[in-house]
């Protein structure tokens, strides 16, 4: 309930932001940095996500499914 | 589907064109096809070259110039569409964007390096201003004998974009046209990261100042060291202010990125000739830009 | 010929200057649409990881770990996992791509029954396989996958759909995804037999271009499963039937042209109907040198309180198991459902050797404290933990 009313306020934050100027086409070159994506290595983040649910409680953020794995 | 069809890779086409280094990247499934689409897209740089060249006798531009002062000349669409380009940056810059002022390489010889006299660049002065041009019925007229237009301030970038059109109708998008740093992108490199270009330092040939990320759109840059010489450590450039018949002195080069890169040029070069008031100028339109000042300094947006 | 739609707050100069342009022929000023990748991409990772306890030097592996500084100078290993992942991305006739994730895992070293005590050795082999079919539409794409994940007493199996759909000037992109997973446990231990536990989860996320130099993404996670959830490797374990999750994450990248860098932030809070609920903190640095290599620091912060069911150590008992409570419906002595903090520090370092080409190297330190927790009100008497983990990776394009 919590982290669906603070997503919710976010999300309306970031409509009504009059910081937000639409950026064009040609506008995007640093856009396209592989840094300024938020998946540009896979394969870490596999290894990643599958370490941290391996000894942490936490999972989940950003993707879903994916094979689980016998550390229960 | 042979292996040549998936190989992806960025082929480059290096020509001569505009007295410069002029260079077209590409990458296409198929290599065959990379060589004839660059053909194309050369042959198109090349086309605009002869025709709006200053330098050869029978393009459009030595047409219009040898009828000065003896009545209009007849355009076509192409030509009439950069003339009336030519006359709205006129009126959005107050005249200081202004396509008669070529004359003035009369006075300013880069290889003599010398600083003309205030007669000769007066008399100069009295065979410029577009105010002065007529526009109708698709035709112009320079009145005066001795009027020249110029398209040098957009040309090479009007070409840029020309040619980069060509690739893009043929289905290319990933490269770019580069012709001497005036460039119109297509898309990113097939891995989808940018296009990685180099803003050359203004006094080093050789260092380059920052790296900007290109995937789309025209980037141009005006400078101070392509043509130019100084005396007593005063750089007289190739930018010449038409109204008051002297080079710039204010920023030692500008880079703009714009969607287009006849808007990159121009803002760049309206920049150089609003000299101490082009920062505001670039704040205000809203592209991104890169500028060197006198100083060496830095201001970027 | 198209013209490019302003949504514009380009300044009115900005707008009259582009307006002038657009009366020239043919200098293509429409915007393009997104298109499928038209190169493969074929990546290789290693990675090899090391997990470490801390004990006290005069009581061994299976004595009494006390808070006290002075003791603990000698280390328990714990797990140790070498991995290998292999992926792949086909482009399909400009509309479609196929992907597929192939790990491998060779886990050995050891693990605690309960807490962090009595450590029993383990060895386990993993393999685990993704696939992705996506199609690419106008402002969007639809990607279905499968997993499969098998060890000698594990087997998981999931299915994933997920959906983007951009807007016109690809500033905002939302997304939404379901999946649902079936695993079945057939412990070497045989404690039980044939346990099964299904789940399910979506996401919601939108991410937000805010400015040439800002990108922001927010999601919002849900989990739910009902099941076997219970370790059967570690005594006095015995865990709900059903768990439900929720995440929220903001993430935020920002380049700063001036350094040729670029920072990226996230944060995550996540709440579960176990009782817990934890926060962590990703901030990471990329520097870019030159044209051919980035440098970029990384640092975690973690922090998680326990389950409600968690028992905690009794240090009278210790280092004998500590009882649940009696009548405890639920309980369990894992490490894992403790309260704690948890800090990584990493340094990864990317080189691209061709336009095509880029190996990577990796290197990280991960400690897991009680103490750490941000309150400060970790479980007691666990042995703190400490991992370092390499990692070599290359990917190619073709």
């Amino acid at each position: 309930m919590f982290a669906r009313v603070l997503t919710l306020t976010a999300i309306l934050a970031l409509q009504g932001c009059s910081m937000i100027q639409p950026v064009e086409a040609w506008q995007k070159g640093t856009l396209a940095l592989p840094e300024m994506t938020f998946d540009d290595d896979p394969l870490e983040r596999g290894y990643k996500e599958h370490t941290y649910t391996s000894k942490e409680a936490s999972s989940g953020g950003s993707a879903v499914g994916g094979g689980g794995c016998g550390c229960n | 589907m042979s292996s040549a069809d998936k190989n992806l890779s960025v082929q480059r086409y290096p020509f001569r064109a505009m007295g410069s280094e002029c260079e077209v990247v590409l990458a296409v499934k198929n290599q065959a096809q990379a060589y004839a689409l660059a053909q194309k897209a050369i042959a198109e740089v090349l086309r605009i070259e002869k025709k709006y060249s200053r330098y050869t006798s029978d393009s459009m531009v030595a047409k219009i110039n040898q009828h000065a002062g003896l009545g209009p000349v007849a355009c076509d669409d192409e030509t009439w569409a950069l003339l009336h380009y030519a006359e709205q940056l006129h009126e959005q810059t107050q005249g200081l964007f202004d396509i008669t002022s070529g004359v003035l390489r009369h006075a300013w010889d880069f290889k003599s390096a010398v600083v003309p006299a205030a007669e000769k660049l007066d008399a100069l002065r009295n065979k410029m201003g577009w105010y002065k041009v007529v526009l109708q019925n698709q035709s112009i007229a320079l009145p005066d004998v001795g009027m020249e237009i110029d398209l040098g301030g957009f040309g090479k970038e009007y070409a840029a974009d020309r040619a980069a059109q060509v690739l893009q109708a043929q289905g290319v998008s990933s490269g770019y046209v580069n012709l001497a740093g005036d460039m119109r992108f297509l898309g990113a490199k097939p891995s989808g990261e940018p296009w990685m270009i180099g803003i050359q330092d203004p006094r080093r040939q050789d260092q380059v100042v920052a790296t900007l990320p290109m995937i789309q759109g025209g980037l141009a840059t005006s400078g101070d060291y392509e043509r130019f010489f100084e005396i007593d450590d005063k750089r007289y450039c190739h930018v010449l202010n038409p109204l008051t018949g002297w080079p710039v002195q204010y920023w030692r080069s500008v880079s703009v990125a714009a969607p287009a890169a006849v808007v990159a040029g121009c803002t760049s070069t309206i920049a150089m000739l609003k000299e101490k008031e082009g920062l505001a100028f670039l704040q205000a339109t809203g592209f991104d830009f890169l500028a060197i000042d006198s100083s060496n300094q830095v201001h970027m947006r | 010929m198209a013209v490019i739609k302003h949504n514009s707050k380009l300044p009115e100069l900005g707008a009259a200057l582009l307006g002038a342009a657009m009366t020239l022929p043919c200098i293509m000023l429409s915007a393009q649409a997104e298109t499928a990748p038209e190169k493969g991409t074929l990546s290789f990772k290693y990675l090899n990881y090391k997990e470490r306890q801390q004990v006290t030097s005069n009581a061994g592996s299976s004595g009494a770990w006390t808070d006290s500084q002075s003791s603990a100078s000698a280390y328990d290993d714990r797990v140790h996992v070498k991995a290998t992942a292999t992926s792949v991305l086909l482009p399909l006739n400009g509309e479609w791509s196929l992907s597929g994730t192939l790990v491998t895992d060779s886990i050995s070293g050891a693990s605690p029954a309960y807490h962090t005590q009595s450590l029993s050795k383990l060895q386990d082999f993993r393999r685990a396989v993704d696939t992705s079919l996506t199609r690419y539409l106008p402002n969007g794409k639809l990607a279905l996958g499968l997993s499969h994940s098998g060890e000698n007493d594990y087997i998981s199996r999931a299915v994933s759909l997920l959906a983007t759909q951009a807007s016109d000037d690809k500033n905002t992109t939302w997304t939404a995804g379901v999946a649902i997973q079936r695993d079945v446990i057939n412990p070497v231990n045989q404690i039980v037999a044939s346990e099964k536990k299904r789940g399910s989860d979506w996401l919601l996320g939108v991410t937000q271009v805010v400015s040439m130099n800002d990108i922001v993404q927010l999601n919002l996670g849900h989990y739910s499963g009902r099941g076997y959830f219970s370790d059967p490797y570690k005594i006095y374990d015995e865990r709900p039937t059903d768990r439900e999750h929720q995440t929220f994450q903001a993430r935020w990248n920002h380049h700063v042209a001036a350094l040729n860098g670029t920072s990226r932030l996230a944060y995550r809070f996540y709440t579960d109907t176990w009782g817990i609920r934890s926060h962590t903190i990703d901030a990471e640095w990329v520097q870019r040198l030159g044209s051919e290599w980035r440098v970029a620091p990384q640092l975690r912060l973690y922090s998680q309180n326990a389950a409600r069911f968690y028992v905690e150590v009794d240090p009278r008992i210790a280092p004998f198991p500590t009882s649940p409570p009696p009548n405890a419906l639920h309980f369990s002595e894992d490490q894992r459902l403790s309260a704690f903090g948890a800090v990584t520090m990493g340094l990864k370092v990317t080189r691209q050797l061709s336009v095509d080409t880029a190996v990577d190297f990796k290197v990280e330190q991960y400690g897991q404290k009680a103490a750490w927790k941000f309150n400060g009100l970790g479980s007691q008497g666990l042995a703190p933990f400490y991992a370092r983990s390499i990692q070599v990776g290359i990917t190619h394009s073709f």
